[in-house]
């Protein structure tokens, strides 16, 4: 490389670019999509595919003004929205005490856990068949695979979690006077907190997938149902407003709910989950 | 082991964070005549490191030139050892396989370059932790493995960047006389960089003092050999001296 | 805290695995009494939950006739050409994003949006583009997998240390010595991790896209029983999708994960 102080034009942009986005990280996560979009763009435009088969971001924001106007989209997005929280909530109410059984308790780790990686492994979405039967198509079966998909990583993660404690922490509570309980509140939970959020992470991310599934498979509302009542119809621009959707909606539970909590344990106490 | 001259080295960057030229390295000339031991002491931000990486060939030069056994160079090479601050072994590769490495690319046989490797270690007295990982060693012994997979490539000069600085106190002793009886019997020609003044003159032949990027001062080390620590940490000599580079790196 | 059995220090350690599996399994063999005797104690009829006879008899019928294989078969065969090819294409592409820090800045948050996308919801489109079968359903397998492949092979090659580059440069290694011998196993446990998740990823799609695309494979298999209301091969249908995934992940996934890693000392 040459001494020459003059720089490329290039690499003043760059530098431009890395500066701009230290100063405003969220720029950085969005800006290199404007590229992509571009480039969509210039392939529909250049006819390459027809256009019913691979529409471009125009038709794609105009399907979404049309849907949202319609009161459609936010319909269906609402309830996806509602299945997702009701069955997180009620796997995480479920998941972490007996996550906190099962990692505390021997016997119970000896009876529970090779049942928990089956039925784990089994997978939510294997279970819609039996469910479809059960509880017909309906809210149940869909309530019923979010909760089981978000219940297990979130059981097997406290689990994790509570078996990482050091020893040691739990002499020193116990020599500092805490009861057993008290050990539990102060030491376990807190001790065990950033491997329960990286299971709510990964349970959420299963949940989601499942969800989508679900909807598709036995649905009569949500994004997912929206997305496969639009391949049905052959319309390829509502699919894609669907799949555009559920990305940016992920970004929404990332950003607002997990990326704080895990800020506000792991990172901060030094502990790395995972 | 051959000689290195460092003539005349400047280093400006391009800081794409602050958008201007920074100038970390002005007009800096080294001579390491062959078979000598030269440390490089300064405070941190001094460009010691920056000079270190653009010998070894890591960080292109803005002006000057380094010369290795007669020859200019410019890029990494097996002709100049590097022996890192954070040891840099192959965690997926064990002791021998990571000793093995240089001779490996240089394209010396299996068989060979097994018994090279173990040759070596034994120098070290590393016989014994020959097929372990780096991760199942000591950090001390890390660091020896690190000398060692160096040396073992037989370079020109050997680049030491801060080796010791992340093992314990009593490990660090042991490692420096290890480090000046294995140049005793080998006479490597090596640059040595740290912020430990005691460690410096302890190790090297010349102390060069760097300040704001350029040399400060050199400092001839004077002391017999073969040097301990349980006869120089008395020694009025090694105080003055020590005392001397220390007022010049407080000073700069 | 658990009390972990006593380890006796003389037993061979081919014993001492047979007593793990002993230990794994009985919890499971109680859980088949407990479910037998729930329908036998309140006569649950086979139309809601069947009882273990009738589960095993329909899993000797489709073993018997042979269906079974077919399903396990046309199922593991497009998980396996789906994630060949997803690891194939994702795993050069991540070492060339990983490689260039400036490339990664931008492509990072372009592969964390598709590798949130990645699998279930590309079921539609997929079908729309390559229509039911074998090329949809492969293709939603592919793309669970290459996403978050691709995605963790860049985060591994970034991780690894600037100074191990640096010590196989100055120690003579040229461009295909560094690929081989440094970026691969460097990044090798988030390889592996990335293949893990994504085929538990790819593992649900497929079931899902199977249920919706094809008329072949373990999905398939379920599906075609519920129009039946023939809850019996459901539950051993669900027993033998269940039993395959613990042991993909158990005796070929895990394991490499946790060699590579335990042994390397790589921290994540």
């Amino acid at each position: 490389m040459s001494a020459a102080l003059s720089v490329n034009p290039f690499l003043r942009l760059w530098s431009g670019y890395l500066r701009l986005v230290a100063r405003r990280p969220a720029l950085g996560q969005i800006l290199p999509f404007v590229p992509l979009v571009a480039l969509w763009a210039g392939v529909v435009e250049a006819g390459l595919f027809p256009r019913a088969f691979f529409p471009g971001p125009v038709d794609v924001v105009r399907s979404f003004v049309d849907l949202t106007w319609k009161g459609i989209l936010p319909a269906y997005l609402e309830d996806s929205v509602v299945r997702l929280a009701v069955g997180a909530a009620a796997g995480i109410l479920t998941g972490i005490p007996l996550g906190l059984l099962v990692g505390l308790n021997a016997t119970a780790h000896r009876a529970l856990w090779p049942i928990l990686l089956f039925f784990q492994a089994i997978g939510d979405i294997a279970w819609l068949p039996l469910l479809i039967i059960w509880f017909g198509f309906g809210l149940e079966t869909m309530t019923f695979v979010i909760v089981y998909t978000v219940l297990f990583p979130i059981v097997l993660n406290t689990v994790l979690g509570v078996r990482s404690i050091p020893l040691d922490m739990h002499r020193a509570a116990q020599s500092l006077g805490a009861p057993k309980w008290r050990i539990v509140a102060e030491v376990v939970i807190p001790g065990a907190l950033p491997n329960i959020i990286t299971g709510l992470r990964n349970g959420l991310g299963y949940g989601w997938r499942a969800l989508i599934a679900a909807e598709m498979i036995v649905g009569t509302s949500g994004v997912g149902f929206m997305m496969f009542d639009a391949r049905r119809a052959g319309s390829v621009v509502e699919i894609l407003l669907g799949m555009i959707i559920l990305g940016l909606l992920w970004y929404a539970v990332d950003a607002l709910i997990l990326a704080p909590l895990e800020r506000a344990t792991g990172r901060r106490w030094g502990l790395v989950a995972q | 082991m051959k000689s290195l001259s460092i003539r005349n080295l400047s280093k400006t960057y391009f800081d794409p964070y602050a958008g201007k030229h920074v100038t970390a390295v002005q007009d800096v000339s080294i001579e390491v005549p062959e078979g000598e031991f030269v440390s490089i002491v300064g405070p941190s931000g001094c460009g010691k490191t920056t000079i270190l990486n653009m010998v070894a060939g890591f960080l292109p030069v803005s002006g000057g030139e380094i010369v290795v056994d007669g020859r200019a160079v410019s890029g990494p090479g097996p002709d100049r050892g590097v022996v890192f601050q954070s040891h840099a072994l192959f965690p997926w590769k064990t002791v021998l396989e990571n000793v093995a490495f240089g001779p490996k690319m240089r394209g010396v046989g299996p068989k060979e370059r097994e018994a090279i490797a173990r040759d070596y270690l034994a120098l070290a007295g590393l016989s014994h932790a020959a097929d372990r990982y780096p991760n199942e060693l000591s950090g001390g012994m890390q660091q020896r493995v690190g000398v060692v997979r160096a040396l073992a490539n037989e370079p020109a000069v050997l680049l030491m960047d801060e080796p010791f600085a992340s093992v314990d106190a009593q490990t660090r002793m042991t490692l420096q006389e290890e480090l000046t009886r294995i140049w005793q019997e080998r006479r490597p020609t090596i640059i040595f960089i740290t912020h430990d003044v005691p460690e410096a003159v302890f190790l090297a032949n010349r102390v060069v003092v760097l300040s704001k990027g350029r040399v400060l001062e050199e400092v001839e080390i004077d002391l017999p050999r073969p040097r301990s620590w349980e006869t120089l940490i008395e020694d009025e000599r090694f105080k003055t001296l020590s005392s001397r580079v220390l007022q010049l790196v407080r000073s700069a | 805290m658990s009390a972990v059995g006593n380890i006796g220090a003389g037993r061979s350690a081919a014993s001492e695995r047979v007593r793990a599996a002993f230990s794994f399994l009985l919890p499971l063999f109680v859980l088949l009494v407990v479910w037998e005797a729930t329908v036998r104690i309140f006569d649950v009829h086979p139309g809601i939950f069947p009882g273990v006879g009738p589960v095993l008899r329909a899993g000797a019928e489709s073993v018997a006739n042979g269906t079974l294989f077919l399903h396990i078969a046309a199922s593991f065969g497009r998980v396996l050409t789906g994630t060949t090819l997803a690891i194939l294409v994702g795993v050069p592409l991540g070492i060339l994003m990983g490689v260039s820090p400036g490339v990664s800045t931008v492509l990072t948050p372009l592969f964390r949006f598709f590798s949130v996308l990645a699998g279930i919801a590309w079921i539609p489109i997929a079908t729309l583009w390559f229509g039911y079968g074998f090329g949809a359903i492969t293709f939603v397998i592919f793309n669970a997998v290459f996403f978050v492949v691709a995605y963790n092979t860049l985060l591994g090659v970034s991780g690894i240390p600037h100074a191990l580059r640096n010590a196989a440069w100055s120690l003579g290694a040229d461009r295909k010595t560094m690929l081989f011998e440094v970026l691969l196993p460097g990044a090798l446990p988030n390889i592996v991790t990335g293949i893990r998740t994504g085929l538990g990823f790819a593992w649900r799609g497929l079931i899902a896209a199977e249920m919706i695309a094809t008329n072949m494979g373990l999905g398939y298999m379920l599906f075609l029983a519920r129009d039946f209301y023939r809850t019996e091969l459901i539950v051993f249908g669900m027993v033998v999708i269940g039993i395959l995934w613990l042991l993909i992940d158990r005796l070929i996934l895990a394991p490499l994960e946790r060699r590579t890693i335990e042994r390397w000392g790589l921290v994540r």
